[in-house]
């Protein structure tokens, strides 16, 4: 090869990818609104952000895959935790991870700082970005559901969950509120035994909660719907 | 040494050197808390998080310190002149490890702009740009003045200047997350697979000139393929990023393709090094100095080149992206292409700037210190694999919890923590011997020139 080959080859290379990249970055651009939802990005977003940053979760946690790995990615946080959940850990997380191996700081956030960051949650829950991560996939959550109630003869622990309207608050399928945690996330972490005694007395497990005791029900009905929620796990080979 | 000023490249080792030290030292606190359950008292004070900021801030800071005293060292060999200002050169190196060093006290209060490895806060970014332009004015102006152009100092000068470039995107407050991730990239991926690797060409081509003499047509004739070829698939290759941020669908390609090139270029400076080497018209002393330049261009290409393939492309990165597989490429690839690097021409330029006879120095400890580095590291990014994979399998694949899945993952992190003794031992060893080279014993090899 030549000198002057050799040199063609630099600018030829470098330039033809940085205008490519710069293209494609304005085209990027254009499109960031839409897979975004930048209209619903207002002040308390915005302000969630600043805390996000101001007490550097990020290097613990990652959000959209980036960050630290120490802890549970967060970019749908929302749609698995749902507000309550994401705000008890976020008041006392001395108090929600007393028992795990591993600890999250207690930093003494506000109320406000805390509703702000759940307002972030939510709006990055909802960016468009090809359905990751995938252990999170609200879609394959919904689908797995969707086949579940199609294939069984509705179980005894699904008409308690219709009937005890745990769908204010929990996300199920397609049906639900995002207060406490999506229920086949639920199943996805607990055994039935350990669900049935949580319906008893939530307060016990997790003191400061919104949920309600179920004490009304008998043993047997808490532990089928313990049953049904642990059905949900995607991991159970659906 | 044949230029006075060249100098003022000493204190920016030694400054490196012990910066180094630390961030492996907080390297090991970083492995304990994933396999021990730190007290919930003591993470309210000192967290992961800080630490975390801490050993990637610690080694961007050293890198980069090294970057600029090798510069210092090149330059005034390439235009064959003395500095402009090696007064400003000590001002910008006190201004610059001041500003570190505030950062990391900083980090400690709480102080921080909260973006993983960009969390210095705005404040003191200024203050790095303006130490930053202090430097650019300094070597740029060695150059002007000389008006003695080489292709070599060329590439050092434009990656340094894209380097410096780049820098400003990762500064501002970005109210849309994507758009935040967006940018950061600009950062970080064009910085290591852009600036950084036409510095590392530049640095490799000088020292290969010097050890080989080797004649400088061929070298830089094929320096000029090698950056076309590292701009070429580095910068649409930034893409292997976009997939998932909100990004739309296109980068799955653009990335994809661009990306899985990226080994190309590192592949033709593994064989444009090897044929320097036999072509060379001198002998391959002191045999250290060797060790790290052929250990340094096979562990980046296995690091950088082989680790960063193996995850690149969507299909495989939907199930691995931001796992333990990311922290195993990471390593390798740093310590492979940038470690490797600044300590090899530490190991080329203190002996000729301390004057040692022949450039010749007593090698004995150094390869200790080199092999247990480098296997460590090995070994270490070996277990972050496992543990990676295992992650990828049982938290994306199986759709397990978080806190679930990394059950099995903290023994391997425990793995990772006994080969991080092995390269704390070892960068010890390396640093003390750098810091205090002595003649090669009489009779030990004969004299390398320049
Ligand atoms: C020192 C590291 C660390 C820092 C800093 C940190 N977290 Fe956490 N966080 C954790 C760990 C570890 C867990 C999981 C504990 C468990 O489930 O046993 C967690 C759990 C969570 C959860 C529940 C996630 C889930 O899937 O169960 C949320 C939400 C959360 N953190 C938000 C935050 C926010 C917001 C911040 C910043 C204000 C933050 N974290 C800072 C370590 C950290
Ligand atoms: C008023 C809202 C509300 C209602 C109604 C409600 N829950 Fe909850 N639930 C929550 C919240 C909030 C949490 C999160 C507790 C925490 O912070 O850990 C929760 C937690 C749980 C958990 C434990 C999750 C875990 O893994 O830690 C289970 C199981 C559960 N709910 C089941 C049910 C069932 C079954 C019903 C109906 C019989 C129901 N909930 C009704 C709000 C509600
Ligand atoms: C004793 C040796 C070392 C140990 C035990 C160690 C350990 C770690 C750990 C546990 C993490 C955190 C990963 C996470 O977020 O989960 C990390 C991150 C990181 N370390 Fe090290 N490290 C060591 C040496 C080094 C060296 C020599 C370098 C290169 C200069 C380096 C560069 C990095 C980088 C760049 C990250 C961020 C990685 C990412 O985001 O993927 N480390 N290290
Ligand atoms: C010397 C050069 C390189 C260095 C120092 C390096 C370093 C890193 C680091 C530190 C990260 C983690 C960043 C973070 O999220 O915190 C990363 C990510 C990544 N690197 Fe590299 N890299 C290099 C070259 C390459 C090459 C050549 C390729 C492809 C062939 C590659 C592919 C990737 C990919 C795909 C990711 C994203 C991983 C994910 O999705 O989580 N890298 N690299
Ligand atoms: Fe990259």
């Amino acid at each position: 090869m030549t000198e002057k080959a050799a040199k063609w080859i630099f600018w030829l290379g470098t330039l033809s990818s940085l205008v490519l990249f710069l293209v494609l970055t304005v085209d990027t651009h254009s499109q960031f609104a839409a897979l975004t939802h930048a209209d619903q990005l207002d002040e308390q977003v915005i302000a969630g952000k600043r805390a996000f940053e101001h007490y550097n979760c990020n290097d613990c946690h990652t959000i959209l895959g980036f960050g630290g790995y120490y802890a549970p990615d967060l970019t749908r946080a929302y749609t698995r935790l749902g507000s309550d959940t994401i705000r008890r850990r976020l008041a006392a997380p001395d108090v929600a991870f007393a028992d795990s191996y591993r600890k999250m700081p207690q930093q003494n956030l506000s109320e406000q700082e805390i509703a702000d960051i759940v307002a972030f949650f939510r709006w990055v829950s909802e960016i468009d970005n090809h359905d990751w991560p995938p252990q999170h996939s609200e879609a394959r959550w919904k689908r797995s559901t969707e086949r579940l109630m199609a294939g069984a003869v509705l179980s005894p622990g699904a008409a308690l969950i219709n009937q005890e309207d745990c769908l204010t608050c929990h996300a199920l399928g397609d049906r639900g509120e995002k207060i406490g945690g999506r229920l086949e996330w639920i199943g996805s972490r607990r055994n039935s035994a350990w669900i049935a005694e949580y319906l008893a007395n939530p307060e016990a497990f997790a003191p400061g909660t919104e949920m309600p005791s179920f004490e009304h029900l008998s043993g047997e009905q808490r532990l089928m719907i313990g049953e049904f929620i642990v059905s949900l796990d995607t991991a159970e080979g659906r | 040494m044949t230029y006075r000023t060249q100098n003022v490249a000493f204190p920016y080792f030694v400054v490196a050197l012990l910066l180094f030290g630390l961030q492996v030292i907080v390297g090991l606190w970083l492995a304990i808390n994933y396999f021990f359950t730190v007290p919930q008292d003591v993470v309210n004070v000192f967290s992961f998080a800080t630490a975390r900021a801490m050993h990637t801030n610690l080694a961007v800071l050293w890198l980069l310190l090294g970057f600029m005293g090798s510069t210092f060292y090149m330059v005034p060999e390439e235009t064959e002149s003395e500095l402009a200002w090696p007064k400003l050169a000590v001002a910008q190196l006190v201004i610059l490890s001041l500003t570190g060093v505030t950062a990391l006290v900083g980090f400690l209060f709480g102080w921080t702009q909260g973006r993983p490895l960009l969390e210095i806060p705005f404040t003191l970014d200024v203050v790095i740009v303006i130490g930053v332009l202090m430097f650019l004015a300094n070597i740029g102006t060695t150059m002007i003045r000389a008006k003695r152009w080489t292709a070599t100092q060329g590439s050092l000068l434009a990656g340094l200047v894209f380097l410096a470039l780049m820098y400003l995107f990762g500064m501002p407050f970005y109210k849309n997350l994507a758009v935040d991730w967006y940018y950061w990239w600009w950062v970080i991926h064009l910085w290591v697979e852009g600036a950084w690797e036409l510095i590392a060409a530049a640095l490799t081509a000088f020292i290969l000139m010097k050890l080989t003499g080797v004649d400088r047509k061929v070298v830089e004739k094929w320096l000029y393929v090698e950056l076309g070829l590292f701009l070429f698939t580095g910068i649409a290759g930034t893409g292997h990023h976009y997939y998932w941020l909100g990004a739309p669908k296109y980068w799955l390609w653009v990335g994809g393709i661009f990306s899985a090139l990226e080994p190309l270029p590192i592949l033709l400076m593994v064989v444009d090094t090897l044929r320097d080497v036999r072509k060379r018209t001198k002998p391959l002393e002191p045999k250290l100095t060797w060790v790290y330049l052929i250990g340094m261009i096979i562990l980046h290409f296995i690091g950088a080149g082989l680790f960063g393939f193996a995850h690149t492309l969507p299909g495989i990165n939907y199930y691995t992206h931001g796992s333990q597989v990311t922290v195993s490429h990471g390593h390798l690839a740093f310590f492979g292409a940038y470690v490797l690097l600044n300590l090899t021409f530490f190991y080329f330029a203190i002996p000729r700037l301390k004057g040692l006879p022949g450039n010749n120095y007593d090698e004995r400890a150094g390869h200790w210190g080199f092999w247990m580095m480098s296997l460590g590291v090995v070994g270490m990014s070996l277990a972050f694999a496992v543990a990676g994979v295992l992650q990828s399998y049982l938290e994306r694949m199986m759709g397990q919890s978080y806190m679930l899945s990394q059950e099995p993952i903290r023994f391997w992190m425990f793995v990772v923590f006994l080969h991080g003794l092995i390269v704390v031992a070892g960068v010890f060893i390396t640093i003390k011997h750098l810091l205090t080279l002595k003649p090669a014993p009489a009779g030990a090899g004969g004299g390398a020139g320049s």
